[in-house]
């Protein structure tokens, strides 16, 4: 229990430094690159991980148990 | 005394004052702020607060959202259901209730009550179109006339198929309400002061001229008529309602179906309301946008549709066409919002008139939804004359022609329901039948108006009016005459009068073919649509004539069947469990149907369209023991 | 789908003169308010995506000349205030009642400085410039427009996700969640996760595509 909890804490925190990564990544690209189609496919991605990790969008079709 | 409680205790008489007061209370807010703010009086900004605050304040009143408030400081409400204590038991009927067959016959009163009011203005201008010259109207009056009929016309659709959906898919599933009872409720109660807005719109502000469509740049154009900003903030509103039905809809269709019910075993009339729902939730959004963007460039001069826009800088201006895009969007796709239930409710009452199964199952559902789809990519075709990419236009032809493809799948599977059946001619049955006559009409002359070089000639020509016109009967106005006539023994435990029916559709269906042809020939002939004058030297005034005469017709035949619809409850006889004799769940029990629609679950254990299959069985009561 | 969902362990059905009602578990109620709010999820991408093409329309390649620092700070707000959203989620899914409100409390915190970013200091309420280039008017052509009307929607969908967060939070402090049913909780965490992801493209989109004309 104790230990699934962490595990849990521990999860969200890293899908939040990938994101925050991801975001300056973006700020770069746009100084340096300029590249439109770099900048959709990040803000793709970091859609992808909130959907995924934050909204539990997979709770839709498999039901967890408490 | 009791009159005046019971009146009081009515949710429509307290939306009405709550609709009064929100006006009232986001006036004197708006004047208040900019006074102290020493601003200048602005009547735009005024109105369009009064309306936010009225919208708002007719739910408070009615108290569809006391539920909800309850629920945000941690009360726990049950979901209240039965007659209401105390109090006649009509009374639920005008009040907030959240039984779906409520709801739905809530929504289908209202939907005829609106559609009257729409049908008078037609009668009104197409008697000033009698004759060339002007009559009685002034051209502006004329342009409010026909702009508010569209309109109105439009949400007189969207509640009957509110009506249709609500008060048939959960019984047809086999559950006992909506996924969401609250939010059903909701649903209706924001679409009477939504409607009231757009009516109002014509008296206060002096109407608007931009018909239904709103265009810009004559809807934001300095000096429109404040009108336009009801109608516009009218048809926002409305647009909550239908994206909280679909929402609705989807979930009660995806989890609350009867035992065994399959998706390939559910009436075909949820496959169209699913279909509908799809587009409802979806394309709705758009042109909600496209209003707010009006409404902004109104009252803060946000310049998303004018092109006049210079700072010398080389700074983009707005785009008029952009409107359009997002307009026609919406308002493609929702054609079919209109005619989807219709066509569904069609292929849902042949085969129990034929005594034939309905030929082609699947494809007739999956038409639904084809048809859905497709009409996503064929938007442009009402903008060929105002200026797009070249490269576009192609495209959109086809993809426009491509439509033809699952609507024909619906017409196939209708004749092949009826050959060879042994039919009956009910008056559903004969509206069932006008129904494809006359979409038939609608549906050939879409083609040819979807062909760019013919398209070109005949835009905005009483042929569009024409051609719309048949599509929305023959897909909404006769199927949906056909429903009320089919379930009302569901509905009130009566019979309607046969004779009145059938002369009610005696007098509609050719008075209607004759209104739909004239339409399309003075189209041919040189008739502008939006217009309130003609020259006579096109010889259309006797067709124009007869058009107004087919009109009267019409509206004295609706008539007929709403005298039919309020005396028959009393007069007629009791009816019998199933008197069509139709395999669908809902006819297996006595009518009226319980609060909850069934006694005892069913389960669905066959095929739903066999007739006339010696031995097959769709649904049977869930045996008692072992659940 | 739909047997799997009459049929569950404790649904339990009633019958009387009214008819027969299948009373759903707190499970099955979940599963069709989940749904309902996905849909309508759903349903807002078409107005986002609608505001978004307008964008593309109107500016093509060109965009106004915006604050970076402020535009990378109110993105980075969001994120965080997200990032603590979930937190909260995952808190009272785990029965830590006071982690949960803390987190909320920096949510709402952290939501409300965004609003002052965006609509205080990018929109020039507090008239506040920084840098050489002038604030930009919602009157200025496309370029207001679509700025002004972007973050104007969104600025709606962050105050109406702050109203639930502060209803969440007072119902929370009352003791209304527990470990098993906080339906409430994570209705609001899904739609303040949603508005962040709206933001995850209108930064970029308003920010960084394109070039800047001055
Ligand atoms: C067979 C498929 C159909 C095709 C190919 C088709 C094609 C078209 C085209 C090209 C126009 C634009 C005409 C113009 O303004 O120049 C049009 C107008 C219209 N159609 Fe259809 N249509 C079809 C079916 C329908 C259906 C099923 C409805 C349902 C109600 C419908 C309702 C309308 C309406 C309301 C307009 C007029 C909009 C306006 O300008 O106010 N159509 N149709
Ligand atoms: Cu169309």
């Amino acid at each position: 229990m104790e230990e699934k909890k962490s595990q849990a804490y521990q999860l969200i925190f890293t899908i939040f430094l990938v994101l925050a990564f991801l975001t300056l990544v973006e700020y770069l690209v746009s100084q340096y690159l300029d590249s439109m189609i770099l900048l959709l496919l990040i803000a793709f991605l970091k859609a992808g991980l909130i959907v995924n990790y934050f909204m539990h969008v997979y709770r839709l079709w498999r039901e967890e148990s408490h | 005394m009791r009159q005046l409680r019971i009146l009081f205790s009515l949710g429509i008489v307290w939306a009405l004052i709550g609709q009064a007061a929100g006006a009232a209370a986001g006036l004197f807010l708006v004047r208040a702020i900019r006074a102290a703010a020493n601003l200048p009086p602005s009547a735009e900004a005024e109105l369009v607060i009064a309306a936010m605050f009225s919208v708002f304040g007719s739910l408070l009143f009615s108290g569809v959202l006391t539920d909800w408030l309850k629920w945000c400081v941690g009360i726990e409400t049950p979901l209240r259901h039965g007659d209401p204590d105390g109090l006649p038991a009509w009374t639920r009927y005008f009040s907030v209730d959240y039984n779906h067959k409520v709801i739905g016959i809530q929504y289908g009163v209202t939907s005829i009550i609106v559609l009257l009011v729409g049908g008078i203005l037609a009668i009104i201008f197409r008697l000033e179109l009698s004759w060339p010259g002007e009559q009685f109207l002034t051209p502006e009056s004329y342009n409010t006339i026909f702009s508010a009929h569209g309109i109105i016309m439009i949400a007189s659709i969207l509640l009957g198929v509110g009506a249709m959906v609500n008060y048939l898919v959960p019984m047809m599933i086999g559950a006992s309400d909506m996924a969401f009872p609250r939010l059903n409720a909701f649903s209706y109660w924001i679409a009477i002061p939504s409607a009231i807005l757009i009516m109002a719109g014509m008296v206060i502000g002096d109407g608007w001229e931009t018909g239904w469509v709103g265009y810009p740049p004559l809807s934001t154009i300095d000096g429109s008529p404040l009108g336009t900003q009801l109608f516009i903030l009218g048809f926002y509103f409305n647009g909550f309602s239908s994206i909280a039905g679909a929402i609705n809809l989807l979930v009660t269709v995806m989890i609350m179906r009867a035992k065994g019910m399959s998706l390939w075993r559910m009436p075909i009339f949820v496959w169209a309301a699913i279909a509908t729902s799809l587009i409802q939730f979806t394309a709705t959004q758009t042109v909600g946008a496209a209003q707010l963007m009006v409404t902004t460039q109104r009252v803060l001069k946000l310049g998303f549709f004018d092109p006049t826009f210079s700072n010398g800088l080389g700074w983009p201006a707005g785009d008029p066409i952009l409107y359009q895009h997002l307009f026609w969007f919406y308002s493609h796709p929702v054609v079919y919002v209109f005619v989807l239930p219709g066509l569904g409710i069609i292929s849902e009452l042949l085969p129990v008139y034929s005594r034939k199964p309905l030929f082609g199952y699947k494809w007739v559902a999956l038409s639904s939804l084809g048809i859905a789809l497709v009409g996503f990519l064929v938007w442009a075709h009402h903008m060929f004359t105002s200026g797009m990419a070249d490269v576009l236009r192609i495209p959109f032809m086809l993809a426009t022609l491509l439509v033809a493809i699952p609507t024909g799948v619906k017409f196939f599977s209708w004749v092949g329901t009826i050959w060879g059946g042994k039919v009956t001619f009910e008056t559903p049955m004969l509206f069932v039948l006008g129904a494809i006559s006359v979409f038939l009409i609608g549906g050939l002359t879409g083609p040819i108006l979807g062909t760019i070089p013919t398209d070109l000639h005949l835009h905005d020509s009483y042929w569009v009016v024409g051609h719309f016109h048949a599509t929305m009967f023959g897909g909404f106005v006769f199927p949906f005459f056909a429903a009320i006539y089919y379930w009302y023994p569901k509905i009130t435990g009566h019979m309607y009068n046969e004779r009145l029916g059938k002369i009610h559709f005696w007098l509609m269906t050719p008075g209607f073919w004759l209104m739909s042809l004239g339409q399309m020939q003075v189209g041919i002939w040189g008739m502008r649509r939006r217009i309130y004058d003609y020259d006579p030297a096109l010889g259309i005034e006797f067709t124009h004539a007869l058009i107004t005469l087919s009109a009267l017709i019409i509206g004295w035949s609706v008539l007929i069947m709403i005298y039919n619809l309020i005396t028959s409850s009393r007069t007629e006889r009791v009816a019998a469990i199933n008197p069509w004799g139709s395999r669908s769940p809902e006819w297996q029990v006595p009518s009226p149907l319980p609060e909850f629609n069934y006694y005892r679950p069913f389960e669905v254990v066959g095929e739903p369209y066999d007739y006339g299959v010696p031995g097959s069985v769709y649904v049977r009561d869930v045996p008692a023991a072992g659940d | 789908m739909s047997a799997a969902a009459t049929h569950h362990d404790q649904a339990h059905d009633h019958a009387d003169e009214h008819g027969h009602a299948h009373v759903p578990t707190y499970l099955e109620t979940l599963r069709a308010n989940r749904l309902g709010l996905w849909l309508f999820c759903i349903s807002e991408v078409f107005l986002f995506v609608a505001l978004i093409v307008v964008r593309f329309a109107l500016w093509g390649n060109t965009r106004p000349e915006l604050d970076q620092a402020l535009g990378l700070a109110t993105t980075s707000v969001l994120l965080i205030s997200s990032y603590f959203m979930v937190r909260a989620e995952v808190a009272i899914a785990h029965g830590d009642r006071d982690k949960f409100l803390n987190s909320l409390l920096v949510t709402f915190v952290l939501g409300v400085l965004f609003l002052v970013g965006v609509v205080g200091f990018e929109w020039g309420l507090f008239g506040i410039t920084f840098g050489d280039h002038e604030l930009l008017k919602p009157t200025d052509g496309a370029f207001g427009a679509v700025f002004f009307g972007m973050t104007g929607i969104h600025a709606l969908h962050v105050v109406s996700g702050l109203f639930l967060i502060l209803m969440v939070y007072i119902n929370g402090r009352r003791g209304g969640y527990s470990t098993e049913r906080h339906w409430g909780v994570e209705a609001c965490a899904i739609y303040w996760h949603y508005v962040d992801v709206v933001w995850v493209f209108f930064y970029p989109i308003l920010y960084l595509i394109g070039t800047p004309v001055h």
